[in-house]
């Protein structure tokens, strides 16, 4: 099994990530990793369905962000997991697939991401940042 | 830039220190930090007073950003952070207020004393923990329509008064009666509407909790009185906000507002202190928005207070004399207010932006019910789990060197995931017992980050802004049931 592209950052309030893939795609594949890693998430295996949603195009942190907020929404409000992301990257939107699972239950409540200090840099390891979540 | 150390600061007195202007070029007005010189030294230890200087460089910003002695690193504005801005020239911040907007405390006082509640404390521990909805993923048992919710959003806690799950006391004795005015549904987005609906009237997870406390020590005989509050009396302290409705409300307008930041020209060194003009199009409709999760927040610990009066009724009435809770306060510590303050010796109209922060207000101060009024407003600290919890008055210095404001508890020195390597949740809970503390908790490992070790000793804190002439003290709580998402 491959090393998650993810690791915990001590923050004295709050949650950090920092997060790191080949390309957007992977590095976008990890965050969402990593955040669920973080909230501690067990699902139901057999419950798998494919989803689609869309992104509007923009800085890639705003993709992040808006990425990570979405998939925040649907955990909480729709007790929704996914997994094995593709991503169709257009000139206005960004519409990714994935696999989804029902959520049986949460360790940890993760009220927000944000945009502190977030800056996407390019690095020997592909694209890197440090995410900062508000819990 | 150069750390910042002690030798950074101008001291002005043994709990009030500057980092002056010149400290940063970007800097527009001083960071003034309210701390003894051991908390001081503590705070270096993370980036909170890096934070406040960022902060320091908001459009329109007067006298000084303000930093409280339970400050931590937090995300944009450092937790504890006060800054308040020109109506005309200054700027708005979603990061100055935060995600769980109108995050706050409720106070209630009873006539029960510890004797009497003795024998019934595990049976009132579980009622709570049925009769109040809490934790990860658990939802609202009311069903509001859209247009209910609307109506809530603007009334606040007096939404709940017309549906008889308030009394006068209730709406009184809460900052602002409970409702902010200027609310503003139409800025909300359907998201954070339905977000809202399934949430209200919930706890939550994290830090927030429904505490029954004892009131151990009184040092101010009548405002003590004028409160409600007996030694020897059990209280309870309610501590939740705006929930999943608040979060997506500051979630949308931080990713709409980073096109304000360069549409106004506005220069920030953190993307998180996205602002805009108080006076533009997109700064008055996050103030709408912002309101309508203030009011929500407000009626969420309005719902909260009738549950845990229900539980205290199915589990003492018939039992104890006086099963009845009678409301102290309930205050906001992440919010953005118009308020009038002191701005250079002229009192003037300003936004004063709190996160982690208590409103302080001394004697005689306009919105106080007339029972304060002589006494000041009541300050609700509440401590760390299994620790004490402060209440305190505000006072005249306040009003003249922090925008009336004061701090809102212990204030982390931890990480959670250092908390969690150093503390098992099953530990915890059996020292608390042996403590003689009942708690309810969804999550061990979420009891673990929330660990009294995670957080500074509050009553250091209290000291601080005691010494700094902020607040006076009042009384002292110390947990007997501990409910916790």
């Amino acid at each position: 099994m491959a090393s998650p592209g993810y690791e915990e950052v001590d923050h004295t309030a709050d949650i950090a990530l920092r997060v790191w893939g080949k390309d957007l795609q992977t590095f976008l594949e990890q965050a969402a990793e990593g955040m669920y890693d973080l909230v501690g998430i067990e699902f139901a295996p057999d419950s798998s369905i494919d989803i689609t949603f869309d992104l509007q195009q923009g800085p890639s942190e705003t993709i992040l962000v808006d990425f990570l907020s979405e998939l925040l929404y649907l955990l909480e409000e729709r007790a929704q997991v996914f997994h094995t992301f593709s991503f169709d990257i257009g000139t206005d939107q960004i519409s990714i697939r994935a696999i989804c699972s029902k959520v049986l239950s949460i360790d940890r409540h993760i009220k927000a991401v944000t945009f502190h200090n977030l800056n996407i840099e390019k690095t020997a390891k592909g694209l890197e940042a440090t995410i900062t979540f508000d819990v | 830039m150069a750390q910042i150390t002690q030798k950074t600061f101008r001291k002005i007195s043994d709990y009030e220190w500057e980092i002056p202007r010149e400290y940063r070029s970007d800097m527009r007005v001083p960071v003034r930090v309210f701390a003894s010189q051991a908390l001081l030294q503590d705070s270096l230890n993370d980036k909170s007073l890096e934070q406040a200087v960022n902060a320091s460089t908001l459009p329109g910003l007067v006298e000084a950003v303000m930093v409280m002695p339970d400050m931590h690193q937090g995300y944009g504005f450092p937790i504890g952070g006060v800054g308040a801005t020109d109506l005309e020239s200054g700027v708005i911040s979603p990061g100055g207020i935060g995600y769980d907007i109108n995050c706050g405390v409720r106070l209630l006082a009873s006539q029960i004393t510890v004797e009497e509640l003795q024998a019934w404390i595990p049976d009132l521990a579980s009622a709570l923990n049925m009769l109040c909805p809490s934790g990860v993923g658990v939802n609202s048992d009311l069903s509001l329509t859209k247009a209910e919710l609307a109506d809530a959003l603007v009334k606040g806690s007096r939404w709940a008064k017309a549906s008889g799950q308030a009394t006068a006391d209730d709406i009184n004795r809460t900052e602002d009666q409970g409702c902010l005015a200027g609310a503003d549904p139409g800025k909300v987005s359907q998201r954070a509407m339905e977000r809202g609906r399934s949430q209200l009237g919930t706890l939550g997870a994290g830090n927030h909790f429904i505490e029954v406390d004892l009131v151990t020590d009184i040092f101010d005989d009548h405002a003590a009185h004028v409160m409600g509050l007996t030694r020897g009396e059990i209280a309870v302290q309610i501590h939740t906000g705006s929930r999943g409705f608040g979060h997506q409300i500051c979630t949308d307008y931080v990713r709409r507002l980073q096109g304000a930041v360069a549409k106004y020209g506005i220069r920030l060194p953190d993307r998180q202190l996205v602002c805009a003009p108080i006076a533009s199009k997109e700064g008055q409709d996050y103030l709408g928005a912002m309101r309508c999760a203030a009011n929500y927040a407000f009626l969420n610990r309005q719902l909260l207070a009738n549950k845990v009066r229900e539980a205290f009724e199915r589990v003492l009435a018939g039992k104890v004399n006086h099963w009845h809770l009678r409301q102290v306060y309930d205050i906001a510590h992440n919010i953005g207010k118009f308020e009038n303050h002191l701005v250079q010796g002229k009192r003037k109209q300003v936004c004063v932006h709190r996160k982690g922060a208590t409103r302080a207000f001394g004697p005689g101060c306009e919105g106080l019910p007339d029972e304060y009024m002589q006494i000041g407003q009541p300050v609700l600290v509440p401590g760390s789990m299994g620790t004490a919890s402060w209440v305190l008055t505000g006072t005249e210095t306040s009003m003249q060197r922090s925008f009336g404001s004061s701090c809102h508890g212990a204030g982390r020195v931890m990480s959670r995931s250092q908390a969690k390597k150093q503390v098992w949740g099953e530990d915890l809970l059996r020292a608390l017992k042996e403590d003689g503390i009942v708690i309810r908790a969804g999550s061990m490992a979420g009891l673990a980050e929330e660990a009294p070790q995670a957080y500074k000793d509050v009553d250091r804190v209290v000291e601080s802004v005691v010494g700094a002439g902020l607040a006076k003290k009042v009384a002292i709580l110390r947990p007997l049931i501990v409910i916790k998402g």
